[in-house]
C-alpha cells in the first residue's frame, strides 16, 4: 500500500504553470492533461504552487481531489490571466490564523501597525509615527506613479498611466497588457502562499472589499522588485505573444528573487508588526476527536 | 537534483512519483527537492515497490558529487571501494 498523499512546503515548489486546451484527469494516480489527439502530459502537481487554468480546459473530479490533496491551488483565469473566475481551496484551514488575521484587521490601531509595516517594507525606510493610513497611502500613490514613469523611461517606451478595461482586454496598450499579465502571475503565487500559511485571501489591510484583498496587499510587497520592471522590459521588446513572454520572464524573476522561499516568512513578519500573538484555543473548547496528522506541508495545508 | 529509476514497478507507484517528479523515460524520474521531501518520496517507493527495484540518486557535496540508494532485488548492487560507492554487476543466476 502506498502511503497517504500529503502536501509539501510551498518553498520547495516551482511557482506556476498555465494550462490551456485539454482535459485534466488522473491516470494511475498521476495528474495528466490530455489533449484532443489523446496525447497525455504529466503535470507534477505536487511540486507546483498554483495551476492557472485558461479557457479551453476541463477538469475531472479526480483531478481536483488530487490537486487539493497535494495542496496545489487551482485558479480559473480568463484572457491572459486577468480575471479570476473561481479558485480551488487547498488551505486556509486554520481557525487560529484566521482569528489572528481578523483581530489585526478589525482593531484600528493594530491594522495601522500592519499597514505601516507593509509600507515600510516597500519604501525601505521608517515612516514618521504620526502618519495616518491616508497619508501613507498618498505617499505610496505618488511613488508608484513615479516608478512606473521611471521604468518606462528606462526601457524607452511611452507611458500614459496605468489603465485597463477588464471588460475589454484588447483596448489596453501593450505596456498595460504586459503589466496586467505580470501582476496576475504574482497574484496567483501570493494567493497560494496565503492559503498555505493558513490565512484568508479576502481579509486585507490596505486593500479591502475584494475576495483577494490580502493577496493584493502581499503581492504589492514584491511587485516592484519582480514583475513590474519585467513587464516594462517585455513591452519595450518585439514579441509575437506578449503574454507568453511575460509569463516566462515572471517565472525567472520568481526564481531569481527566491520569492517562494520568502513569501510566507514575509506574511508572518508583516502580521507580527501588530504585536499580538496567534490566539490559543479557549480552555473550554473541545479538541478534535482524531488529532491532526503531522505533515511536511505548510500549516494551512489540509492533510 | 534528484533522479529515480524504477524497474518492474506497479503503475500506481509510477503514477504516484509523477505527482512530484517528471517521468522523462519509462521509469526514469527527475526533480529537485530537499532531504525531507526526498525521504517522503523514498518512503512511497519502499511501500509501493512490490517485486520491482529502484535506485534513487541525488546531488551531494562529496567527491563524486552525488549519492544514491537502491531498493528491491537487482543484479546491480552498490559496493564501497576506498570510500567511493560503486556498482557491482552480479552474474546471471536465473538458469
Amino acid at each position: 500500500m502506498l502511503p497517504k498523499l500529503k502536501p509539501i512546503a510551498i518553498k520547495e515548489r516551482f511557482s506556476l504553470l498555465f494550462l490551456e486546451k485539454g482535459e485534466l484527469d488522473v491516470v494511475d494516480g498521476a495528474f495528466v492533461i490530455i489533449d484532443k489527439t489523446g496525447v497525455r502530459s504529466h503535470i507534477p502537481v505536487g511540486g507546483i504552487a498554483c495551476l492557472m487554468l485558461e479557457p479551453g480546459t476541463r477538469v475531472s473530479h479526480a483531478a481536483v481531489v488530487l490537486a487539493s490533496r497535494v495542496g496545489c491551488l487551482l485558479i480559473w483565469v480568463g484572457e491572459a490571466g486577468v480575471r479570476l473566475y473561481s479558485a480551488g481551496q487547498p488551505g486556509g484551514a486554520r481557525a487560529d490564523r484566521l482569528l489572528y488575521q481578523a483581530k489585526l484587521a478589525l482593531d484600528d490601531d493594530l491594522r495601522r501597525r500592519v499597514v505601516r509595516k507593509m509600507y515600510e517594507m516597500r519604501f525601505n525606510e521608517l515612516l514618521p509615527d504620526h502618519y495616518s493610513v491616508e497619508q501613507m497611502r498618498g505617499m505610496e500613490a505618488v511613488r508608484v506613479k513615479k516608478m512606473y514613469q521611471l521604468f518606462a523611461q528606462q526601457y524607452g517606451i511611452e507611458w500614459k498611466g496605468r489603465s485597463y478595461d477588464p471588460e475589454d482586454w484588447d483596448s489596453a496598450d501593450v505596456q498595460n497588457k504586459c503589466l496586467s499579465s505580470a501582476t496576475s502571475c504574482i497574484y496567483g503565487v501570493a494567493e497560494a502562499a496565503i492559503l498555505a500559511a493558513g490565512y484568508s485571501p479576502a481579509v486585507g489591510f490596505i486593500h479591502t472589499g475584494k475576495p483577494r484583498s490580502f493577496v493584493y496587499d502581499i503581492a504589492d510587497l514584491f511587485k516592484f522588485e519582480t514583475v513590474v520592471p519585467l513587464a516594462f522590459r517585455i513591452a519595450s521588446e518585439k514579441h509575437n505573444n506578449y503574454e507568453r513572454a511575460v509569463r516566462l520572464a515572471c517565472r525567472d524573476a520568481f526564481r531569481e528573487t527566491r520569492l517562494l522561499k520568502k513569501i510566507i516568512p514575509t506574511i508572518e513578519e508583516v502580521l507580527s508588526a501588530g504585536g499580538i500573538e496567534i490566539p490559543d484555543a479557549p480552555e473550554e473548547s473541545v479538541p478534535p476527536a482524531i488529532p491532526n496528522e503531522r505533515s511536511i506541508g505548510d500549516v494551512g495545508h489540509r492533510t | 537534483m534528484l533522479v529515480i529509476v524504477l524497474e518492474n514497478a506497479p503503475d500506481r507507484l509510477r503514477g504516484r512519483l509523477a505527482v512530484w517528479l517528471l517521468e522523462v523515460r519509462a521509469g526514469v524520474y527527475v526533480g529537485d527537492y530537499s532531504v525531507k521531501v526526498r525521504e517522503m518520496i523514498v518512503q512511497n517507493i519502499e511501500e509501493g515497490l512490490e517485486d520491482g527495484n529502484a535506485v534513487v540518486l541525488w546531488s551531494s557535496p562529496n567527491e563524486t558529487g552525488f549519492d544514491f540508494l537502491t531498493m528491491g532485488e537487482s543484479r546491480r548492487i552498490p559496493k564501497e571501494m576506498d570510500g567511493i560507492k560503486l556498482i557491482s554487476f552480479l552474474p546471471d543466476t536465473s538458469e
